[in-house]
C-alpha cells in the first residue's frame, strides 16, 4: 500500500474531528485572550464582572461534580457495598470535572499565574472566596489521590497502589469535609450581595441550598453518566445492564429524598423573608419555573420510577435534574443578578465565551474517553481481581 | 465543714457563669466605631449644578486620560453613566419626573465604607481601611479574581479588561497621597459650588446636621452615608428623596461584610464535627458489618452442627440397626446350627437305637 | 481594633489555623483510640 493508499485509521471518527476542531478553536480564543485581554473575547463589564466562566464553568461545574464525594461516602462509610463498581467513574468524573474547573479559572482570572497567592503571599480570610480556593485545592489533590489507585493497577505498582489504597476511609472523610464547605461556600459568595441577587434567590439559607442541590446533582450525574458511560463503553463495562439498572433505581431513591429536602429549604428561605408576594412577579414565574418544574417535578418523577422500578423514567429524571442544578447556578449568577439593572446594562455571553465553555467540556469527555479505554474504571484489572 | 454536692455543683455553676459574662466581648455584640478622627467628603446635591468640573479634576489629578466627553456638552445626561476603569468619579443627572421640580445632580464615586465590601471579600488581603479614611488598593498582589467589583452595592469599581496581563482594579482613592500631604482630594478642590467639603468625618456630621437645621425646608432630613451598611466616608444631602438618586434608601445599618460573616464563622464547626461523625459512622457501619457476618457465621455452623448431630445419630441408628442385624444373624445362625446339631444328634441316636 | 474587618480578619485568620491544626490532630487522635481493637 501506498502513502495515499493508506486507510484513515481509527483516528478520524467524526467524534474526533468535532473535537479536534472545538480545542484547535478554544486554542486560538485562548490565545487572544492572553494577547488582547478579557475585552476581546468575553462581554464582561463593570456592572457583570462575573460571565458565563464564573457562572457555569465554575459554578455549575463545581455542583455537577459532587458525584465524587457521595458514592464514595455511601460506599466506604455508609458500607453501601453494592455501588462500588461505581466509584471509580464516579471519582474520574469528578476529578476530571474539578480540574476543568481550575482551567476555567485560569482563563477567566485577571492574573491567574497569581492564583497561589492567597496561599503564599498573603490570605484573606474574612473571604468566602480563600474558603472556596483553599477547599477546592485541597479536594482536587484527594480527588488525584483517590483516582491514582487505577493508574497504579494500570502501571503495575503494587506497593503504590497498596499505600493508596489504605488511605481510602481518610479521603472519603476529607473528601466529604471539603465538600460540604465548598460547595456550601459557593452560595455564600453571594451572602453579600442583598441589593443586587433578586430576593427570591437570594437567601441565608443559600449556603445550605447550594450544597443540598450538589448532592442531587451529583447523584443524578452519576446516574446520567453511568448509563452513558455503560453505552459508549459497553465492551468494557463489567457490571451488566440489568446490575446497572438496580444501582439506577437505588439511586434514584437518594436522589427522590434529597430533592424533597431541598424544596422544602427553598420554600422555608421565602417564607422566613417574607418574600412569598414576589412570586407574582415575572421573575417570580421564573422561580417557579425554575422550583416547580426542575426541583419538584424531579423529586416526584424520581420517586414514581423507584416504586415502579423504572430506569428508563429514572434516567430521563436525572437529565431533568442536571438542568434543574445548571439553572439554578446560572440564575443565582447571571439572571437573578443586576436582575434589576436596565437592559443595556445586562449581561449576555459572548460567543467566544461559550466556545471556551464547550472547549473545557470537550476536553473532559476526551480525556475521560482516553483514561478509560485503558485504565481499570469500568472494570476490574484481572490481575487485581477482588482486590478492593 | 462539709459542702453538700448540690452546693458545690451550683458554685461552680455560677463562677463558669461569672466567668463567661465577663469577657462577653465576641463581635456580635461589640460596636466598632473605627479609626478615630479619619476624614469624609460630604456631598450637598442641593448645590451641585452639573459643571463636572470635579470630574475633570479627577482625571488631571489622577493622570488619566482627559474627558470622553467635555463638560460643555450636556448631553452626557441624557443616559446614566457609571465609573468605568478611565473614569473615577461621575456625575449623573436625575429628573425625578418631576416638569415644576429642577433636576438633581449627584456625583458617583466610591464612598470609601466603615466596613467596606471589597476589604472583606478579596481573598488575597488586596484591599485597605486606611486611619485616614480612605480604603487603598494594592495591585501588587491582586489575582485579577473580581469579586470586589461583583459585590460593590454603589458599583464604584471598575476593571480593565483591556489589559491582556497587567489588568488591575480602578477606583477612586480619595487622592490619598494629596491628603496624607495636607491637600484636598482633586474634586473637592475643583467644585466651584461647595457642592464637595473635604474635612475629618465627625465635623462633617456635624455641618451636615447644622445645615438641615438651619434650611429644613431645603434639605430631606436625614444625612445618606452615615450609617447605610455601616456608613462610609462619603456622606450625601439632598432635597429629593435619596432613593430617586440612585442610592439604597432604607438601607440596614449592617455592615454588608456581617451578612457573609455568620455562614464563614460556621465552616471550622465542619471540621470539628465532620471527622468524628463520619468517622463514628463508618465504625458504626463496620460494627454493623461484622455482626452480620458473625450472625450467619453463627447460623452457618448451627446448621453445620445440627447437620453434623444429624448425620451422627443417623450413623448410630445406622450401626444400631447393623448391629440388631448381626445379632438377630448370629441368633439364627446359632438355631440353625443347634437345630442341625439335634437332627445330627437325633439321626445318630435313631443310628444307635437301631444296633 | 477599630473596625469591624480588622477583628474579623484577625479571628478568622486564628480560626481557620485552629481548624487545621484538629483536622491533622484527629488522625492520631482516631488511630490511638482504635488500635488495640480486635482486628477481623
Amino acid at each position: 500500500m501506498t502513502q495515499l493508499e493508506r486507510p484513515a485509521g481509527r483516528m478520524l471518527t467524526p467524534f474526533n474531528v468535532i473535537a479536534g476542531l472545538i480545542l484547535a478553536g478554544g486554542a486560538v480564543i485562548a490565545l487572544i485572550r492572553f494577547v488582547c485581554g478579557l475585552s476581546a473575547v468575553t462581554n464582561l463589564s463593570h456592572y457583570n464582572p462575573w460571565g458565563l466562566w464564573i457562572g457555569f464553568d465554575v459554578m455549575t461545574g463545581v455542583a455537577l461534580a459532587a458525584g465524587g464525594f457521595v458514592i464514595s461516602a455511601a460506599v466506604y462509610l455508609f458500607g453501601l457495598k453494592e455501588y462500588h463498581p461505581i466509584v471509580r467513574p464516579a471519582i474520574l468524573t469528578a476529578f476530571l470535572g474539578y480540574a476543568l474547573v481550575v482551567v476555567g479559572l485560569l482563563f477567566d482570572l485577571g492574573r491567574p499565574w497569581r492564583l497561589p497567592y492567597p496561599f503564599i503571599v498573603r490570605a484573606g480570610p474574612t473571604s468566602a472566596l480563600f474558603e472556596v480556593a483553599l477547599c477546592v485545592a485541597l479536594y482536587l489533590t484527594t480527588l488525584f489521590v483517590e483516582f491514582t489507585p487505577a493508574v497504579f493497577e494500570w502501571l503495575g505498582m503494587r506497593i503504590w497502589r497498596k499505600v493508596v489504597v489504605s488511605l481510602t476511609i481518610a479521603l472519603t472523610i476529607f473528601g466529604v469535609v471539603l465538600s460540604t464547605m465548598h460547595q456550601s461556600s459557593l452560595g455564600a459568595l453571594y451572602l453579600v450581595t442583598p441589593t443586587k441577587l433578586h430576593p427570591l434567590w437570594y437567601s441565608p439559607y443559600i449556603p445550605v441550598q447550594f450544597f443540598v442541590s450538589a448532592v442531587a446533582a451529583g447523584l443524578s450525574m452519576v446516574i446520567f453518566e453511568s448509563m452513558l458511560s455503560h453505552r459508549a463503553f459497553s465492551d468494557r463495562a463489567e457490571i451488566s445492564h440489568e446490575q446497572l439498572d438496580g444501582l439506577t433505581i437505588g439511586l434514584s431513591k437518594g436522589a427522590a429524598v434529597v430533592l424533597a429536602i431541598y424544596f422544602a429549604i427553598k420554600m422555608l428561605g421565602i417564607t422566613l423573608e417574607d418574600k412569598w408576594h414576589h412570586l407574582t412577579t415575572p421573575m417570580g414565574g421564573w422561580f417557579l419555573v425554575e422550583i416547580l418544574g426542575f426541583v419538584l417535578l424531579p423529586c416526584i418523577l424520581f420517586l414514581i420510577g423507584y416504586r415502579e422500578r423504572k430506569p428508563g423514567l429514572i434516567r430521563f429524571t436525572a437529565l431533568v435534574t442536571v438542568i434543574g442544578i445548571i439553572l439554578n447556578r446560572l440564575n443565582v449568577s447571571l439572571f437573578a443578578f443586576n436582575w434589576d439593572l436596565p437592559p443595556e446594562s445586562r449581561y449576555v455571553p459572548h460567543w467566544m465565551e461559550i466556545w471556551i465553555t464547550v472547549s473545557i467540556v470537550t476536553l473532559g469527555v476526551v480525556v475521560f474517553r482516553w483514561i478509560v479505554n485503558r485504565m481499570p474504571i469500568l472494570h476490574e484489572h484481572p490481575n487485581f481481581k477482588g482486590m478492593h | 465543714m462539709t459542702i453538700s454536692r448540690r452546693t458545690f455543683l451550683g458554685g461552680v455553676a455560677t463562677g463558669a457563669g461569672l466567668m463567661l459574662t465577663g469577657t462577653a466581648e465576641a463581635a456580635g455584640s461589640k460596636h466598632f466605631p473605627g479609626y478615630p478622627g479619619r476624614y469624609g467628603l460630604l456631598h450637598d446635591t442641593t448645590l451641585c449644578v452639573g459643571c463636572r468640573s470635579c470630574e475633570a479634576g479627577c482625571q488631571e489629578v489622577n493622570g488619566l486620560p482627559p474627558l470622553e466627553t467635555p463638560t460643555e456638552d450636556k448631553s452626557v445626561f441624557d443616559k446614566k453613566r457609571g465609573t468605568t476603569d478611565k473614569a473615577f468619579t461621575v456625575v449623573n443627572r436625575y429628573d425625578g419626573g418631576d416638569a415644576d421640580k429642577p433636576p438633581v445632580y449627584r456625583k458617583q464615586q466610591c464612598m470609601h465604607c466603615n466596613e467596606p465590601c471589597c476589604e472583606s471579600v478579596c481573598f488575597v488581603g488586596a484591599f485597605t481601611k486606611t486611619p485616614e479614611g480612605p480604603v487603598l488598593y494594592d495591585p501588587s498582589i491582586c489575582v485579577g479574581c473580581r469579586y470586589c467589583v461583583m459585590v460593590c452595592p454603589y458599583y464604584a469599581l471598575g476593571y480593565e479588561y483591556d489589559e491582556p496581563v497587567t489588568p488591575r482594579v480602578m477606583r477612586c482613592t480619595m487622592c490619598y497621597p494629596r491628603i496624607k500631604k495636607g491637600l484636598n482630594p482633586g474634586c473637592a478642590d475643583a467644585c466651584p459650588t461647595g457642592a464637595i467639603t473635604f474635612g475629618k468625618r465627625e465635623d462633617l456630621i456635624k455641618v451636615a446636621r447644622e445645615r438641615i437645621r438651619k434650611q429644613p425646608d431645603r434639605y430631606i432630613d436625614h444625612i445618606y452615608g452615615e450609617h447605610e451598611f455601616g456608613g462610609a466616608s462619603w456622606m450625601v444631602l439632598a432635597g429629593v428623596p435619596f432613593g430617586q438618586l440612585d442610592l439604597h434608601e432604607g438601607a440596614t445599618h449592617t455592615p454588608i461584610p456581617e451578612m457573609g460573616s455568620g455562614f464563614l464563622s460556621v465552616v471550622p464547626l465542619i471540621v470539628s464535627i465532620y471527622p468524628g461523625l463520619l468517622a463514628g459512622i463508618y465504625a458504626f457501619t463496620k460494627r454493623k458489618e461484622k455482626l452480620a457476618r458473625l450472625s450467619k457465621e453463627a447460623a452457618v455452623a448451627e446448621t453445620l452442627a445440627a447437620a453434623e448431630e444429624e448425620t451422627k445419630k443417623k450413623l448410630a441408628d445406622a450401626a444400631k440397626r447393623a448391629a440388631k442385624e448381626k445379632e438377630s444373624a448370629i441368633a439364627s445362625a446359632v438355631k440353625k446350627a443347634l437345630a442341625e446339631a439335634r437332627d445330627a444328634g437325633g439321626d445318630e441316636d435313631s443310628k444307635e437305637g437301631a444296633k | 481594633m477599630h473596625t469591624m474587618q480588622e477583628f474579623l480578619a484577625h479571628t478568622k485568620g486564628l480560626c481557620y489555623i485552629v481548624a487545621g491544626v484538629f483536622l491533622v490532630a484527629f488522625i492520631p487522635f482516631w488511630l490511638s483510640l482504635t488500635e488495640r481493637e480486635q482486628k477481623d
